[in-house]
């Protein structure tokens, strides 16, 4: 349903975030993982959250996903208030209009690429024979085609990872979510992952949200967003990363 | 109960005891040697209650099964014993007439009482022998004058007051003593209630035509002195001595004399032996026989017990084994688990031996609580089950069952309990323990570093060697104890296997290694502890392999070649004490293929147990042989790089093939083979391993059939591409579930279809055999005309359509021409006793029952039945007559048995002979009734002659057997005419006469089989526990090992419900499977061996039915239960929050 609608697709956003709050209560103490993130980000935009262990980033990113729920605040996604949608229409929202990365790659092991990648197309509808010609055709587009039919036990790590991307890609989701998506690459496959992510970006435009520890990461994104104890407390743009990125 | 499987109950209680002792005495040592590691195992119990609550319901079941099987064997057998010490008291032998030494009519076979003077004055204070008691018994009607009740054939006895007092004398129901004078009747408490004689109570008795008015003095016990001679004969009365002595004319004579042991009920029992011997001597010349009837009955209770428990521990032991793998599914499940946390301790420096330590802390705190509830439950089910049995036999049972538990049997169970569980718990620990640290800690599949040996001949020759000394104990003790390849090769393999373990357990320390990489260790001390704790096992067992395995240790060391020439391995296996050596001599740490090693050995094992069954003509023996051979054929495929999948699933198809072999087949080739009960549990076991090998490897060319069968469902396509892609990843777990599943469900079903197919051959409509009502004659009490002695009673004859009369002689008067043969005691006699029915016309007439085969010339069965009404001299036999008398219990020894014919058989004919009179006649077979003609003569038979008799005319019968005492009528009635209703009408209007409704002695029949049944399946039953606990064992882990990947499932759009029904359909699939498996494998087999006449020739000429329903019904009950199990897991997987599962690990 659409709340405020009117003014996020007016100037284009399509992530909207305002005074999210989130406490992680372990019964002895509470932890204060968001304490009150405000964030827009425009269609087609790459951001990147970066900050120290424990800041919160990976929680804004579950929250904005939908993956988590907030304690108080608004998320809109497209102008569709999350913290308003029942659980069944965020997990139909996510099938269709998102997609995700993950540093542990989270790839079904007993499935092969092809059958990994489908996946998401049949969960949101598709014909069967169709979504095998989508995932077929995602994976040539990360390179991987000659290994459709592979377990991801039989797949390196950059290559498990790039089935993610394919994953992520297959149904062409508004959004792709990314958290630590190198973060158990070599610095190598790491490139050529984030190559993989940015031409996407560029020729797809779908807007990329990415959490991660590494600058080199960050500087292939048009924003950085810098987090310390649950609160945004910087902005760094892509020319400023490329800096820190390369020691400068 | 005594005895189990032939073993004394207290040798095996004293080294159960003994065993859980030194297992208890390990652990502790394990708390006290190393009390961090035995904390860190314990304080894993309470973590995850719900866990261990499965966990404890997983393991108690081997006792429950135990203490269930134990407590209706020791229910049985104290009911019965004591019983026979109620009905029998001080009496423990008896001395009567012994036809087989002169036959004479059984009116005559009596004892003259000067002979109990003679015995008196013979034995005056004899150290055994306290008293003679002669006794007088006779089976008279009679008729309560006030209820107007009666009973045609109760025993009336008679002992002369001052004899009877050695045996307690004659005393009521309060304990008052009775004297008995004149024309006093003393009832006891059977006959009392089924004629409702109260004190005072008029009772008229006929014997032979005559009337005597009795008056009840008392209502006396069923024992003895009451008349109830055995647990199956109750109804009884006493009378005065003299009075029942003219009544039927055996003044100063006696029917019997029972001896009195000196000692009380129990103790007297124990000088039978000695009373026989001395009773026999003095008896030598004279035509009587001693029998030690007390003794005899107490060994029949032991019997029944013994027998009770072992059907139920053969019939438990696949839910036993189902049970077993469920505890190493357990374990292992535990062990994947518990793998950051273990890899963890290895880390900072906790030893493999401490892993499996702490595990056996863990385990055995399991264990113990586990053997505790499962005693309890097994104790609880044993209730319920002699509260069925007792509720479907009613009064057929003869027998008051009262629940027992000795302690001694308890004990057994809980030990057997704790044993198996500890076997287990320490054989899955220890594999558990052999993991890599690295990939432990960061919970990664174990992965193996490259064998350059591997798929080579020299890798399988090492692993042959290795699979051969670690196996050398069992396989050894294969060869010694059968013998039959060679006790040679036996004995120096049995002397391997017992150094082979300690061997292995120092392969595995500093000790053993080259002196290189030697660092300051010592070997294990525990074995030498242990070896101390345990006199008589340690310092057998133990002290001595260890001592000399750390002997040969010390010596090789440092000689370790540093490679083995490629003829070695070969020449070690053939020449088993080389490979030993070589063995020793193998660097601690060459990699050893021991699956193909195992396989070898079991190889091996399996070639001397083929050729042991082909040698002995055991089935049992042959069948497990070949069975382990095409195991080693599979693993050693497999190991070789041959296609794993066409491998395992060529060589289960066709050891399947061979179990479905009907024994005409083989028989030519490999001669007769002979199995009893114990074949039902082998091919059980092996032929649902082979199936879920064969489903387990192919499941995966099905299964995208059925996913693609799902597209057409949408919604349901997810879940389900997940549901079936996770058990084909896991083929142990998936494997070791379906076994249970399917071994459960292939007894069950086989048990329920064999069940029914015979209670259709034996308790189908046939046994009617063409009539409603039959009426038993007490024999000194004989009725002519029967349509006559019905209309003087009074009774309505306008019902009777029919009437026919058979005259019987039984087999204690009477005996027929030993045709084929057959040995008995080793000797062949000429004749053997059997039962002759002498039918009337009527009879032959109005039958129907069923003829099996019939001879040459007889085109239908009426026409048999015609031939017998024209023709005196002809005869027709019942099937148990051609049935070969094995199996369980064997045949009887002293009845006549037959050889086989088929159909349209040439007539033969059989001599008659009465051994009292000396009268004889010869018979012409032209017939062999079904088996239905069987239970037609059995039902309401009180002689209780199980099976039928040879039928011929009555005039043939009472020529050659002119003493014979037995009649029985059978009436049909008008259609529309109640049978019940008018055979009670019959049986109060002829007091000589009891009468039941052949429908209502069949419908009893069935209760009866149903209601075993009931017991066995419910008790084979529990075993479904077992398979669906595993289910949940592995769906609850499953939950846990998939956390993360649910997380991405529902990240993907996976809703909650999809989730939840990817885990049914993933549970739904394993059990169906199983389930299919079992039914599919359960039924083929009962089809071929019922139709095929491999458990009797009964089964021949008979069509197979399958009992849909029944078999309905235990599917929906595992498939419901199995899914109501796998519920919870799979709703707590739906609920795993989604961010949460992401960051798990």
């Amino acid at each position: 349903m659409t709340n405020n609608g009117t003014s996020a697709a007016a100037t284009n956003i399509v992530i909207e975030a305002r005074d999210v709050q989130k406490t992680y209560d372990t019964g002895s103490v509470k932890v204060y993982a968001l304490r009150g993130v405000s964030l827009q980000v425009p269609r087609g935009e790459m951001l990147a959250i970066m900050g120290p262990s424990g800041c919160g980033k990976t929680t804004l990113l579950n929250s904005l996903s939908g993956l988590d729920d907030f304690d108080s605040g608004m998320v809109l996604i497209e102008g569709n208030d999350l913290s308003r949608m029942p659980d069944d229409r965020k997990t139909e929202f996510r099938a269709k209009d998102m997609g995700f990365v993950f540093q542990t790659y989270n790839l079904l092991p007993v499935l092969t690429s092809v059958e990994n990648i489908e996946l998401p197309l049949i969960v949101s509808g598709t014909k069967p024979k169709l979504a095998r010609e989508q995932a077929l055709a995602s994976l040539e587009r990360v390179g991987l085609l000659d290994k459709a039919g592979q377990r991801p036990s039989q797949l390196s790590g950059g290559q498990r990872q790039r089935v993610t991307v394919a994953r992520a890609l297959v149904n062409k989701p508004a959004i792709v979510w990314a958290d630590e998506p190198t973060g158990a690459l070599d610095s190598t496959t790491a490139t050529e992952i984030m190559d993989l992510i940015v031409d996407l970006n560029s020729t797809a435009h779908q807007t990329c949200v990415i959490v991660t520890h590494d600058p080199k990461v960050a500087a292939r994104c048009h924003r950085t967003i810098h987090m310390a104890d649950g609160l945004i407390v910087r902005e760094n743009s892509q020319a400023e990363m490329v800096a820190v990125a390369a020691g400068r | 109960m005594n005895e189990l499987f032939g073993l004394s109950m207290t040798y095996i209680a004293i080294g159960c005891v003994a065993v859980t002792l030194a297992i208890l005495l390990f652990v502790g040592f394990i708390a006290v040697r190393n009390p961090v590691m035995f904390k860190m195992g314990l304080r894993n119990i309470p973590r995850r209650k719900a866990q261990t609550a499965l966990i404890v319901v997983g393991l108690m079941l081997s006792t429950l099964i135990m203490s269930a099987a134990f407590g209706t064997g020791d229910t049985l057998t104290s009911s019965v014993t004591s019983e026979v010490y109620t009905i029998l008291g001080r009496a423990d032998e008896v001395i009567s007439w012994d036809t087989g030494k002169e036959p004479k009519p059984v009116n005559e076979q009596t004892i003259p009482l000067a002979t109990v003077d003679m015995l008196r004055n013979q034995f005056p204070n004899d150290p055994d022998i306290q008293a003679f008691v002669p006794f007088l018994s006779e089976e008279l009607s009679l008729q309560d004058q006030r209820t107007k009740l009666n009973e045609a054939s109760p025993r009336i006895v008679a002992f002369r007051t001052d004899d009877a007092k050695a045996l307690g004398g004659l005393r009521d129901t309060r304990g008052n003593e009775v004297s008995l004078a004149g024309n006093e009747i003393a009832v006891n408490e059977k006959l009392a209630e089924a004629i409702d004689a109260q004190v005072g109570d008029k009772l008229l008795t006929f014997y032979q035509g005559a009337s005597t008015e009795f008056t009840v003095k008392a209502i006396v016990p069923n024992t003895l002195l009451g008349g109830t001679f055995s647990t199956g004969d109750r109804e009884g009365a006493a009378v005065d001595y003299s009075v029942l002595a003219s009544l039927t004319g055996k003044t100063d004579r006696a029917d019997g004399i029972f001896v009195s042991n000196r000692g009380g009920v129990k103790s007297g029992m124990d000088r039978s032996d000695a009373a026989k011997a001395k009773l026999e001597q003095a008896l030598s010349g004279t035509p009587y026989k001693v029998e030690t009837f007390k003794q005899d009955g107490i060994r029949l209770a032991e019997l029944v017990g013994n027998a009770f428990t072992t059907i139920f521990i053969v019939f438990g032991l696949f839910s036993i084994s189902a049970g077993v793998l469920l505890i190493f599914l357990i374990f292992v499940m535990l062990a994947a688990e518990r793998k950051p946390e273990m890899g963890m301790a290895r880390a900072v420096g906790a030893k493999r031996r401490q892993l499996v330590e702490s595990f056996l802390a863990e385990g055995m705190g399991y264990d113990l609580g586990a053997a505790v509830v499962g005693l309890v439950a097994g104790m609880g089910v044993t209730l319920a089950m002699i509260q069925i049995i007792k509720s479907a036999a009613g009064d057929n049972l003869g027998l008051n069952l009262s629940v027992t538990f000795t302690p001694r049997s308890m004990i057994v169970a809980f030990c057997l309990g704790v044993m198996a569980t500890f076997l287990v718990i320490f054989i899955s620990s220890w594999r558990a323990s052999r993991l890599n640290i690295t990939s432990a800690i960061r919970d990664l599949p174990e992965t193996k570093p490259i064998n350059p040996e591997a798929a080579t001949w020299m890798g399988y020759f090492r692993a042959a060697l290795n699979g051969m000394v670690v196996l050398a104990l069992p396989v050894g003790l294969t060869l010694f104890l059968l013998g039959s390849v060679g006790m040679l090769l036996g004995l120096p393999l049995v002397l391997m296997g017992l150094v082979s373990p300690w061997v292995y357990l120092l392969r595995g320390s500093n000790v053993a290694l080259p002196r290189e990489l030697r660092l300051a260790e010592d070997p294990p001390k525990w074995p030498w502890i242990l070896g101390l704790a345990l006199p008589v096992i340690g310092w057998v067992l133990i002290l001595p392999w260890y001592f000399l395995a750390l002997l040969l240790v010390v010596i090789v060391r440092d000689r370790k070649p540093a490679g083995m020439a490629s003829w070695m391995p070969p020449a070690g296996i053939i020449v088993p004490p080389f490979g030993f050596v070589l063995v020793l001599l193998q660097h601690a740490r060459t990699r050893i293929a021991w699956s193909a090693g195992v396989a070898f050995a079991f190889g091996v094992a399996g070639g001397v147990l083929t050729f042991t069954g082909l040698d002995r003509d055991s089935s049992f023996f042959f069948f497990l042989g070949v069975s382990l051979l095409f195991l080693w054929v599979a693993v050693t495929l497999r190991y070789f790089g041959r296609n794993e999948r066409a491998s395992f699933t060529a060589t289960s198809a066709l050891l399947l093939v061979l179990w479905y072999l009907p024994s005409k087949v083989y028989e030519p080739i490999f001669g007769e083979l002979n199995g009893d009960i114990e074949m039902f549990f082998l091919s059980g076991m092996v032929m649902v391993t082979c199936g879920v090998f064969i489903i387990v490897y192919n499941a995966d060319i099905v299964l995208p059939l059925i996913a693609r069968l799902g597209s057409r469902f949408g919604r349901i396509l997810p879940a389900l591409k997940t549901g079936v892609a996770y058990p084909l990843t896991a083929r142990f777990r998936t494997g070791m579930t379906m076994i249970m599943i399917g071994l459960i469900m292939f007894s069950l079903v086989m048990m329920a279809t064999l069940n029914t197919n015979f209670a259709q051959v034996f308790l189908n409509d046939d046994v009617k055999g063409g009539f409603d009502d039959v009426l038993q004659v007490n024999d000194n009490n004989r009725i002519d005309n029967i349509s006559d002695a019905i209309a003087k009673s009074g009774t309505d004859t306008s019902p009777i359509r029919a009437t026919a009369e058979l005259r019987v002689a039984y087999p204690f008067e009477a005996e027929v021409e030993n045709k084929d043969k057959k040995k008995k005691d080793g000797e062949v006699p000429a004749f053997s006793r059997y039962t002759i029915f002498g039918a009337d016309q009527g009879f032959f007439q109005a039958t129907t029952l069923p003829m099996k085969f019939r001879a040459t010339g007889y085109e239908t069965d009426r026409a048999v039945w015609d031939a017998l009404a024209n023709d005196g001299k002809l005869a027709v036999i019942p099937a148990s007559l051609i049935a070969p008398q094995n199996g369980f219990g064997g045949g009887s020894q002293d009845l006549l048995e037959l050889n086989p014919v088929k159909d349209k058989f040439a007539t033969f004919t059989l001599k008659l002979r009465d051994p009292g009179a000396g009268t004889s006649s010869t018979v012409t077979v032209i017939g062999v009734m079904k088996e239905s003609g069987d239970t037609f003569f059995s039902l309401g038979d009180p002689n209780g002659a199980g099976t039928g008799g040879l039928v011929t005319s009555k005039q043939t019968l009472l020529d050659t057997y002119p003493d014979s005492r037995g009649q029985r009528f059978y009436l049909a009635l008008k259609p529309g005419t109640d049978g019940k209703a008018y055979a009670k009408q019959l049986e109060s209007g002829l007091v000589q006469a009891s009468a039941d409704s052949l429908q209502k002695l069949l419908d009893d029949q069935q209760a009866l089989q149903s209601g075993f049944l009931l017991v066995f399946q419910g008790f084979m039953g529990l075993g479904l526990i077992v398979g669906i606990a595993a289910l949940a064992v592995v769906a609850s882990r499953a939950v846990v090992e998939r956390r993360q990947q649910i997380g991405m499932l529902r990240a993907i759009g996976y809703q909650r419900g999809m989730v939840a029904l990817s885990f049914l359909f993933e549970s739904g699939f394993i059990a169906l499977s199983g389930i299919l498996l079992g039914l599919t494998l359960g039924l083929s087999l009962a089809w071929v061996l019922f139709t095929q006449g491999e458990i009797g020739t009964e089964s021949e000429g008979a069509t197979f039915v399958v009992p849909w329903l029944n078999l309905a019904v235990i599917c929906a009950i595992a498939f419901g239960a199995s899914m109501i199990m796998t519920y919870l897991p799979a709703r707590s997987a739906s609920r795993v929050p989604v961010a949460e599962a992401l960051r798990y690990e």
